[in-house]
């Protein structure tokens, strides 16, 4: 299988805390790989520096061939990043912020057109995209910035939290579409979330990660049959133990 | 007629329906013709302290007419000629000269200054709102992006940070252009219109005696030509352009609003001690140590361009226009390597209180 995502001994030091220590995963084309930990793992500051935003202290991460530190540039045409938390500009209106971050990744109008109406059928706004986002819900920016994220078709999507702020409905919508995006179109995913069932549901792979340290990773099942556990949650509360243990 | 019993002068007004109003008292003429000084009073209605509120306040004028009146018909009494009165009145003709360097002309000092202030008021003005509204929007359009968390997601898109901080300072620089066109014809407008009725009056009454204030500017040098602009203009870029980059470091430092606002005074305070100063005083002829500190802040070069300019000071100006030059290459290159480094995400000035952001990542992660 082509590798879409290589992660070599990924380190970040801080001035005073190690926030990744020598992190290594690969996310091949399709899959949808999960990074779950608790508070303060390094989740956010593994992502953010795949996501060219932090330069590695040490160690390299490989997408569809380019490295993040010699080759950000390229790194960035073939990924995108939805932070959590993220916001949107306010003044403008749903479909203006579309076509003007379509225009961020191309200069071909026919592209930018086509990224649009894409992103349109995604999101599921309707009328709505031609009111300004400042009178939207969380939800509804959410779901406007799920649509921007993957509507370039990246090779590689970055969610953080990607169901954050949504209600049962929208976040059950929102996983099968990202299910559809993978199997379908061969979209890889990169996610981290809180949400054990529903990384359970919506993941190929999972990694565990805990105070720095990628501690286990691999396919639900195989987790929880490894730690003789019923669901995810079991598997992550067992690993996260027997490291605070060693 | 007015009843003036008792010392309540505020009825009188009142009554009289007047601003203000000179009382001739009863007995004034056979006072005077006894060879007595009679008295006169003179009440003001004050309705405001500001400076501009109470100039039409006319009794000192009615009372000159009156004392003319007074002296006219004495001297007229004793058998004098309205030669000999003329005489009496301004017994000295003054001729003013006014020297510039080595230039001079027949003119008085105060007409000078007073007609190079009104046009040099309109540039400090204009350099000053200039200077606040595009930090302040500058500041905005970086610490926002903070502020509504889109600064990550468009870290992320394939744009390098150089483009979109050029692209953000190309914004800033194309309105504060515009801003400066409009507040330049505004203001210029407005004070021609100024000018143009205080020179009326000035040479309605001059007439013979002295030379008109426009020539006599061109005369004494003090006229601004193509190229004199041109060098303020180059300064007031350079200004700009200081701004611009200050903005984009305090901008990147700002985790929300409140903090913005505070993230606003050193750069006002740069830019409002220069401004009063060069409104108050000559700077080069501050002492020493107060010259050094005040032309340390560099937009007072920006303040005093014009003055400097006009007076010849060519080695200050263009020490100046150096010296803002370094300031500028400095802090675009701070500017530049804050948002090239991982500090555009992870720095904030706290000032004693934990950092929203730091609080934010330890949660997310």
């Amino acid at each position: 299988m082509e590798k879409v995502l290589e992660v070599r001994e990924l380190s970040k030091q801080y001035t005073k805390v190690l926030a990744a220590d020598k992190v290594s995963f690969d996310i091949e084309k399709g899959e949808i790989f999960a990074l779950i930990g608790p508070n303060g793992a390094g989740k956010t500051t593994t992502i953010r520096m795949i996501s060219t935003l932090l330069k590695p202290t040490s160690g390299d991460a490989i997408v569809a061939g380019h490295s993040v530190i010699k080759d950000a540039a390229k790194v960035r045409e073939c990924i995108t990043y939805l932070p959590d938390e993220a916001g949107a500009y306010k003044n403008m209106t749903g479909k203006s912020y579309l076509r003007f971050m379509a225009g961020l990744f191309s200069t071909d109008i026919d592209v930018i057109n086509r990224y649009v109406e894409r992103a349109e059928r995604i999101c599921g706004l309707g009328d709505r995209l031609k009111d300004k986002i400042g009178t939207y819900s969380r939800g509804m920016i959410r779901k406007l910035l799920l649509a921007r994220a993957v509507m370039t078709e990246p090779k590689l999507a970055i969610l953080d939290e990607p169901t954050s702020g949504l209600d049962v409905l929208n976040a059950i919508e929102i996983r099968k579409m990202i299910k559809k995006l993978a199997a379908e179109e061969g979209m890889s995913f990169l996610l981290s979330s809180h949400n054990m069932l529903e990384i359970e549901f919506v993941s190929d792979r999972v990694g565990i990660i805990a105070k720095g340290h990628l501690l286990v990773s691999g396919r639900a099942d195989e987790l929880k049959e490894r730690y003789s556990a019923q669901n995810l949650e079991e598997v992550f509360e067992r690993v996260v133990k027997d490291n605070e243990i060693l | 007629m007015v009843d003036t019993s008792g010392d309540d002068y505020s009825a009188v007004l009142r009554d009289a329906d007047a601003d203000s109003l000179v009382i001739i008292p009863e007995g004034f003429t056979e006072k005077l013709e006894n060879g007595e000084r009679p008295e006169m009073i003179s009440v003001s209605g004050m309705k405001s302290a500001a400076a501009m509120s109470n100039i039409t306040n006319s009794n000192s004028g009615a009372i000159g007419l009156i004392s003319e009146c007074i002296s006219s018909a004495f001297a007229a009494k004793a058998g004098l000629t309205a030669e000999q009165v003329e005489l009496l009145q301004m017994p000295v003709t003054v001729t003013e000269q006014t020297v510039v360097k080595d230039k001079s002309a027949p003119i008085g000092a105060a007409s000078i200054m007073s007609s190079i202030m009104m046009k040099n008021m309109i540039l400090p003005i204009i350099v000053f709102i200039l200077i606040m509204f595009t930090s302040n929007m500058l500041m905005g359009a970086i610490s926002n992006e903070k502020i509504d968390k889109t600064l990550e997601t468009l870290l992320s898109a394939p744009v390098s940070r150089t483009a979109i901080l050029g692209a953000k300072m190309l914004a800033a620089a194309i309105i504060a252009l515009l801003n400066a066109v409009v507040y330049m014809f505004g203001f210029s407008s407005f004070m021609s219109g100024a000018t143009e009725s205080v020179s009326e009056e000035m040479t309605g009454q001059l007439v013979g005696q002295y030379i008109s204030v426009d020539s006599a500017l061109e005369r004494l040098g003090l006229t601004l030509g193509a190229s004199d602009y041109i060098l303020i203009g180059a300064q007031l870029f350079l200004t700009i352009m200081i701004c611009l980059s200050v903005s984009l470091m305090l901008g990147a430092l700002v985790n929300d609003t409140k903090q913005s606002q505070t993230m606003m005074m050193p750069l006002m305070i740069m830019a409002m001690v220069p401004y009063l100063i060069s409104m108050m005083a000559d700077i080069n002829s501050l002492p020493a140590v107060i010259r050094v500190i005040v032309y340390a802040i560099p937009f007072t070069h920006t303040f005093s361009a014009m003055n400097n300019i006009m007076f010849g000071n060519m080695p200050i100006f263009f020490g100046g226009l150096a010296y803002q030059f370094v300031v500028f290459v400095i802090c675009m290159f701070f500017a530049l390597r804050l948002f090239n480094s991982d500090k555009i995400l992870t720095a904030s000035l706290n000032f004693g209180q934990k950092s929203k952001f730091k609080k934010n990542t330890s949660d997310n992660e």
